[in-house]
């Protein structure tokens, strides 16, 4: 049926002209894009926080840094990471701090401070927001956190133009004495785009750090340096004007604003239906570029206001309509014509703007009737947090217990059959809700499960407080020698920095002991029953618990075995009790995929037909 | 021309949509890609977008694919409605069942999804992961399903280009594996090709 269908495209030859020009060209990520822009921007300290999807900006630095002059570290958390960018640049280096949007909170102490007291070597603080959200607990938006910290905003909408920002943001830190937000959004950073690699990285020699009062954060200081910021507000405002990263579009008396990853939404849009109107693209965001605002008000009869998150630019545009007593109709968020929460894809955005213009551009086929298996993530085959997770279900059946999760793969313990996961809020609460919960509920057994990674990162004061406060309960720390959930990242508890230098290990039994647990135990949780023993042992104690399951990763080991089924009965207890994805289900017997089966074992605990190869 | 590639996480969509994009620049034509990083590669529907030409967005709108190359058999119905009226699909025949479907909470009917993408695309079904296992590893099914697609001629790019991006994006280790699993890919399509210019 196809055959009719192809036509051999004539492959050009390709000549030695365009290989050359192509050899500066690469297919880069956005995140890879905004990493290789900080370092052409010649900067020399760089610290970040895993968390998706920001994650790459901190690897792409590592990546690059062939000759070893940068430093970069995954710091234990954001606020380490923002810190330490600040000493930097303080010393006159240029430094970058990656994180994602809920990492800001964490950070958000000493952002607060450092847009008073301002910055020296040029600093970008790259946070990635997520509209959906595909991957975080929020959909919060950074471009308020520039207003509240009275930093500047720019926000990418493709790797290109994240690339050319990078560069320039570091240049314009240097200029205002203030750090910069970068704030990519998914659609940026895991998106890749062709770029113009650049052969030349910015030189310059450090004056290092030069001893002065306006380091110290003092009532009076703050007081002066809160009037200088304000009117620094204006000038950034008149320059962010110019740049062309802010930008009016076309002629058409429609007006559509919009700015990040929806621009590029917006283009292809506004070309495949060829729409006459007028753009403006806000990149460039915060303080809002007022003089451009005006003027694409007064071109324009209404506007339509397209943006992800939060209606920021809206609220720019209403302001600026009523400073310079501008009046014209305003279509967005705030009046409900566009859904507040959300990502806005070439799909929704097309008929929102139908709606606006009152007519229909090109019809979108519709999903077809037919319903398809839902495939939600699960843990690996073989995945240590599976047996951690089954092993306290043993323990626990039958007795009143809540379990609480936290940030990581093993959130994913909240599915189906373990349903092992009774609340998750954000990194670390898992040990101090579980306080809560148990003050609340006495009689209840509670239990807090918290990976490896986030122990370090905002573990181990929960668990202080725990003991400080005399809260019987127990902690579960998952380690299994990464950080899984972001693509296996080194902490402090492995030995080993992200740059491969050896380290002091920080070991979590020592640490747990020190806080003053009254029981801390380690066990493997492939030695099935000692882990069931464990946890009941822990369980009962008076005190503060910690049981710490090790066991790696079952995606950095290969397996030396497999597992296989002999004589089902097809009564599917297996599944029904793990859920291992390698257990499949043929003909009403359960095989064992040998592709994904790590030979964990785990399977053997529940029936003794399933035997190691 | 517009590639959407589909496939379950863990499955190696992301390096398919690298050597193809790639393999665009190499012409000299620009190409972006959109991503699945993050939860969804434990096990969830992943999908990859390859765009060359002059996009904006990263993200192949419904009904714009040229092309649909899927990695498994459901996540191919899954994405079918993006492809164009005569956009292609190549489809791994290879199944991943889901845990929900092992649970009995919904069905996996391979039969009736082969029907579906038959009766709504101009589709060839190959078992890829066969394939892939016969050059020396079940991971290279995207260098077979890249192979395949450069066999048909749907890609507009020169076999020449593709495997030097291959070259350029697969670690020397595994490169004799994956030329092979590509050449393995092409010559399978080739040949049903012949099979249809006969009929
Ligand atoms: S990546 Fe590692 S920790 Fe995460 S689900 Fe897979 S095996 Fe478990
Ligand atoms: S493998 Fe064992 S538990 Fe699973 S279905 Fe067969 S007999 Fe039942
Ligand atoms: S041994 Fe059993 S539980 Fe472990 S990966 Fe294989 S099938 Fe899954």
């Amino acid at each position: 049926m196809f055959a009719e269908h192809i036509c051999l495209t004539a492959n050009e030859k390709i000549n030695d002209i365009t290989r050359r020009v192509n050899d500066l060209k690469e297919i880069l990520l956005g995140n890879t894009a905004i990493a290789l822009g900080a370092v052409t921007a010649g900067v020399r300290v760089a610290a970040g926080y895993p968390g998706t999807p920001s994650t790459e900006v901190l690897e792409g630095v590592a990546k690059y840094n062939t000759d070893g002059k940068i430093s970069v570290e995954w710091s234990t958390n954001e606020k380490a990471a923002l810190e330490v960018a600040a000493g930097a640049s303080w010393s006159g280096v240029r430094a970058i701090v990656t994180m994602k949007q809920v990492g800001l909170n964490v950070a958000s102490d000493p952002l607060m401070s450092l847009g008073v007291i301002g910055t020296k070597g040029g600093m970008v603080i790259v946070v990635a927001d997520d509209p959906g959200p595909i991957s975080s607990q929020t959909e919060q938006d950074t471009r308020h956190f520039g207003k509240f910290a009275n930093i500047p905003v720019l926000d990418p909408s493709s790797p290109e133009e994240a690339y050319e920002m990078t560069k320039y943001a570091f240049e314009l830190s240097e200029k205002l004495h203030l750090p910069i937000i970068l704030r990519p959004t998914t659609k940026v950073c895991h998106s890749s785009g062709t770029i113009e690699v650049d052969t030349e990285v910015y030189q310059y020699e450090p004056e290092g750090f030069v001893k002065d009062p306006k380091w110290v954060i003092f009532p009076p200081l703050s007081y002066r340096r809160h009037l200088e910021i304000e009117q620094q507000q204006k000038e950034i405002s008149a320059l962010f004007s110019q740049l062309p990263f802010n930008r009016i579009e076309g002629n058409g008396r429609i007006g559509i604003a919009t700015g990040g990853a929806t621009y590029a939404v917006v283009r292809d849009i506004v070309e495949s239906c060829e729409l006459d109107v007028t753009i403006l693209k806000s990149g460039a965001v915060f303080p809002p570029p007022d003089q451009l605002y005006g003027e694409f008000l007064q071109r324009v009869e209404k506007v339509l206001v397209l943006e992800e998150l939060d209606p920021v630019i809206e609220e720019q545009l209403y302001h600026i309509m009523a400073v310079r007593k501008i009046e014209k109709p305003i279509r967005g968020k705030l009046d409900g014509f566009v859904s507040p929460a959300g990502e806005l894809r070439f799909e929704n955005t097309l008929k929102i703007i139908e709606k606006f213009i009152g007519r229909k551009l090109k019809s979108v086929e519709n999903e077809s009737g037919m319903v398809f298996p839902q495939r939600p993530p699960v843990l690996c085959a073989g995945c240590p947090h599976r047996a951690s997770f089954y092993a306290v279900k043993k323990a626990m059946r039958g007795k009143k217990s809540v379990f609480c999760g936290d940030i990581g793969c093993y959130t994913l313990g909240n599915g189906k059959p373990l349903e092992m996961t009774d609340t998750c809020l954000c990194m670390g609460a898992g040990i101090t809700v579980a306080q809560g919960i148990k003050k609340a509920e006495p009689d209840t057994n509670v239990f807090a499960f918290i990976g490896d990674s986030t122990f370090f990162a905002s573990g181990m004061t929960g668990l202080a407080n725990a003991v400080y406060n005399g809260t019987k309960i127990n902690v579960i720390v998952l380690d299994n020698s990464t950080t899984a959930m972001t693509g296996h990242q080194p902490h402090p508890g492995i030995g080993r920095t992200m740059m491969n230098t050896s380290s002091p290990k920080i070991d979590i039994f020592s640490v747990a002991k020190s806080l003053g647990a009254e029981f801390v135990e380690k066990v493997n949780p492939f030695e099935f029953d000692l882990a069931v023993k464990t946890v009941r042992e822990a369980s009962e104690k008076k005190g503060v618990s910690v049981v710490i399951f090790e066991a790696p990763c079952a995606a950095l080991v290969k397996p030396d075995n497999v597992c296989a089924v002999e004589d089902c009965t097809g009564c599917k207890k297996c599944i029904r009790e793990i859920g291992c994805p390698a257990l499949t289900v043929r003909d009403r017997k359960v095989e064992i995929n040998r592709a994904l089966c790590n030979g964990c074992g785990l399977c053997t605990n529940v029936c003794d037909r399933i035997i190691r190869l | 021309m517009d590639i959407l590639i589909t496939g379950v996480g863990g499955q190696g969509t992301i390096l398919a949509s690298k050597i193809l994009a790639y393999a665009y620049v190499i012409e000299g034509r620009n190409a972006r890609t959109g991503e699945t990083i993050g939860m969804s590669q434990r096990g969830g529907c992943v999908v990859s977008h390859v765009r060359a030409g002059n996009a904006h967005s990263p993200y192949i709108p419904v009904g714009g694919a040229d092309l649909l190359l899927s990695f498994e058999l459901c996540e191919g119905a899954r994405r079918i409605s993006y492809l164009k009226k005569d956009g292609f699909a190549i489809v791994n025949t290879a199944s991943i069942i889901p845990v929900s479907t092992a649970l009995g909470m919904a069905d996996y009917d391979a039969e009736k999804i082969t029907k579906y993408i038959s009766e709504n695309s101009n589709a060839i079904f190959i078992d890829a992961d066969k394939l892939a296992r016969e050059c020396g590893s079940f991971r290279a099914v995207n260098t077979v399903l890249i192979g395949a697609a450069c066999g048909l001629g749907v890609l507009g790019l020169s076999k020449d280009s593709i495997v030097q991006s291959i070259k350029k994006n697969i670690k020397a280790k595994y490169l004799d594996l994956n030329i092979k699993a590509f050449h393995s890919g092409m010559k399978t399509t080739e040949e049903m090709k012949e099979k249809c210019k006969v009929i």
